[in-house]
């Protein structure tokens, strides 16, 4: 699988038994579909995160493809002040957070109701967030 | 056992001629449309010729051709040592010439299969799905399922049959597109001859028999694949002298979900089980390629005193309340008492589907070469072999600690 | 004159005959002494492997001397074991000590969770499947060879040429044993 935005290939972290793909160049994350599944338990959970997201249409961001299939990802806007996109693929293959959108989704906990996903990113970023 | 294979030829031979005949009849039939006299033959002609042309090149390239359409791809050892073993277990007990070589296709689906033109020269194929989710015991039992296929001569037979349907199926499709495109301009031109009677009931016998022999042939293939895995259950039950531990393989793979993208029609023939069960399998058990997988585990739960091949004879005729004869006559004559052994696993906990995925992960990456680095803080590194060796280290997104690529070991 | 040359003929073919059953019985001594040879490099392994295990499970079972100690004398025993019955048994002694072994593993939890003790208890048990397999191949072998040598004619052969009876490899299997044997027909 190769990284969205730089096309390098990504490689796997794992932690607790979860794993993410990260980019080492652009430390991009990619969160799988079936990782998020088991993060959150069910997939009612994960029906409930993604409902809770808010689609962007007029996002000016640059579009990414999914690195599963291939397509345009949706832009989704996190937080009520300061606004982050990040991307989310239409087919619900997975979640992808640039560098920098990692560290403002999880300083402002816009996901705070899904916080299990937030604290395996906090504990696995842990030195690039500091 | 060499007994026991050749009159179970004997009895699938019946099958197969009745494929043979259909494939004559139909070049026979559509050779008469063309020409009353003589042409018959030389349709019966041109089809063999193409039954023969395909089946040289399906024996020479058939089992590399098999691995590659089921996306199956060999592996060493290392990638997954505890198949090896029981490969090679079950070799050493079925007394195979050669041990096979080992494929593992990556799929989350639960299946295997087997191929080879003859024993000492064949291979078996398991997903990565069926390695993280089934238990020693039980893959043990899947495994001896595949090298009895391997010892029963099923795996050449299948391949055959299999080209002999293919060879219908391509003579019938040639024709009624033929008969479709340019049917009218024919018909005028045969009218002004004498024959032309005779012609035109030929004409519409072969349109009907080019309609109806794929299906008859069809129908002869499932009931031929259908049959031998009856055998190739009560095989296993034998070599692995523990019927429950297929049982529970069958049972665990009846209960996923998952299809295999890779398998089609014919090709469903060859796996343990029907790798397209999901689409109208009620439908009828005619168009099956395989014996209803809640029939053939209660047979083998139902081999509580023996795993020779009349107790599975046994149990099959008390399960399906019906007396035809599963095991030929000469399996029935061994009556040595093989008692079953116990499991080899102490009850293990459920394992978890979190460490399910993991283990499943695992060997995919496995099979793909990936590179396992483990950083001084524990978070895992795996690298893929696309990742390439211009960049020389990692630095770890938790400590920060930098890992050289180069300690990276194997998954 | 016809008289003669019929006996010629009936003398040859009765040689023929002999020379065919002579060889297969050679044939079926041969399957026989490689089967052996296959239980015997499966036997080689598990010797090797042991001393392995106990060196990576000594730091974790110090409660285990005497269940370890154990072990250690059944398999040089069995390394210095000769003939197929001496061999089988002290096989056997070998086997009934392992057994004990992985009960006792059970209570160590860390252990079970080392990945280089997993790794070597599935190439001890992988081992012991083989033995067993290999074992019933052998028997088979045994069987067919000791059949040939009694039945008639292979047994006038067999007598003037000396070929002897093969002895069984058998060993007590307790999981055999456990099963009963019970039939209802």
């Amino acid at each position: 699988m190769n990284c969205p935005v730089c096309n390098q290939p990504l490689i796997i972290l794992e932690l607790n038994r979860i794993e993410v793909d990260y980019c080492t160049n652009c430390h991009g994350i990619w969160l799988d579909e079936g990782e998020l599944e088991l993060l959150l338990q069910n997939s009612d959970e994960k029906n409930k995160l993604f409902n809770s997201f808010l689609i962007d249409n007029k996002s000016k961001e640059k579009s990414v493809k999914c690195p599963i299939c291939f397509k345009k990802m949706d832009k989704i806007i996190c937080g009520d002040k300061n606004k982050v996109t990040i991307d989310k693929c239409r087919r619900q293959h997975g979640l992808w957070f640039n560098k920098g959108e990692l560290i403002s989704v999880i300083e402002m906990g816009s996901l705070d109701k899904h916080d299990k996903i937030i604290k395996l990113l906090r504990e696995m970023f842990s030195y690039n967030l500091s | 056992m060499w007994e026991l294979i050749k009159s179970n030829q004997r009895k699938s031979i019946f099958l197969f001629l009745g494929m043979a005949i259909t494939l004559v009849l139909l070049g026979y039939f559509i050779g008469s449309t063309f020409s009353p006299d003589g042409g018959g033959l030389f349709g019966v002609s041109i089809a063999i010729i193409i039954w023969t042309v395909l089946s040289i090149i399906s024996l020479t390239a058939g089992s590399s051709l098999i691995l590659s359409i089921s996306k199956a791809q060999e592996v060493t050892p290392a990638v997954h040592q505890q198949l090896f073993n029981i490969v090679e277990e079950m070799k050493i007990a079925s007394n195979l010439p050669a041990m096979p070589k080992v494929y593992i296709i990556n799929t989350e689906a639960m299946n295997a299969f087997a191929t080879g033109k003859n024993p000492s020269n064949s291979a078996v194929a398991v997903t990565a799905g069926l390695l993280s989710k089934l238990n020693r015991d039980e893959l043990q039992g899947v495994i001896a399922h595949e090298i009895s296929h391997i010892l029963n001569r099923d795996t050449r037979f299948i391949t055959y049959a299999a080209v002999m349907l293919g060879s219908i199926v391509i003579i019938s499709q040639i024709f009624l597109r033929g008969m479709f495109y340019s049917g009218s301009g024919r018909r005028y031109g045969s009218k002004s001859k004498g024959g032309g009677q005779a012609q035109i009931i030929f004409l519409v016998i072969a349109i009907l028999f080019a309609i109806l022999a794929p299906i008859m042939a069809r129908l002869l293939y499932f009931a031929l694949s259908r049959k031998r895995e009856y055998l190739a259950d009560a095989s296993a039950a034998r070599l692995t002298r523990y019927p429950e531990g297929l049982a529970s393989a069958l049972e665990k793979i009846s209960e996923c979900t998952d299809e295999l993208p890779s398998a089609n029609k014919v090709t469903a023939a060859m796996y343990i089980a029907n790798p397209l069960k999901k689409k109208g399998m009620k439908l009828s058990d005619l168009t099956s390629t395989h014996p209803p997988i809640s029939e053939r585990i209660k047979i083998l739960r139902g081999m509580m005193h023996g795993v020779n091949y009349s107790d599975y004879q046994k149990a099959f005729s008390t399960i399906k309340r019906s007396s035809s004869q599963i095991i030929p006559a000469s399996g029935l004559s061994d009556n040595s008492a093989i008692p079953l052994r116990e499991s080899s696993e102490q009850l293990k906990e459920q394992q978890s589907a979190i460490d399910e995925k993991r283990k499943m992960g695992n060997i995919m990456m496995a099979v793909n070469n990936y590179s396992l680095l483990t950083c001084i803080c524990g978070l895992k590194i795996k690298i893929p072999p696309a990742f390439g060796t211009n960049k020389p280290e990692i630095i770890c997104p938790k400590c920060g600690n930098i890992n050289k690529l180069e300690l990276a070991g194997r998954i | 004159m016809t008289f003669i040359i019929v006996l010629l003929i009936a003398i040859v073919l009765l040689i023929i005959f002999a020379i065919s059953i002579y060889n297969s019985l050679v044939g079926l001594r041969n399957q026989v002494k490689n089967a052996w040879s296959q239980i015997d490099v499966q036997l080689k392994r598990r010797h090797d492997l042991i001393p392995n295990l106990i060196e990576t499970v000594k730091g974790y079972m110090n409660h285990e001397r005497a269940t370890l100690e154990n072990i250690t004398n059944a398999r040089s025993k069995a390394v210095s074991a000769q003939g197929v019955s001496e061999k089988a048994k002290a096989e056997a002694q070998l086997t009934e000590a392992m057994g004990k072994f992985n009960l006792v593993v059970e209570n160590y939890p860390d252990l079970k969770a080392n990945q280089n003790f997993l790794a070597l208890q599935e190439e001890l048990t992988s081992t012991e499947n083989k033995i067993s397999f290999s074992r019933q191949n052998y028997n088979d072998q045994v069987l067919f060879f000791n059949n040939k040598i009694q039945m008639f004619p292979s047994n006038i052969v067999a007598n003037s040429f000396n070929f002897k009876q093969e002895v069984f490899f058998e060993v007590e299997d307790k999981a055999e044993r456990a099963v009963p044997k019970v039939s209802f027909s």
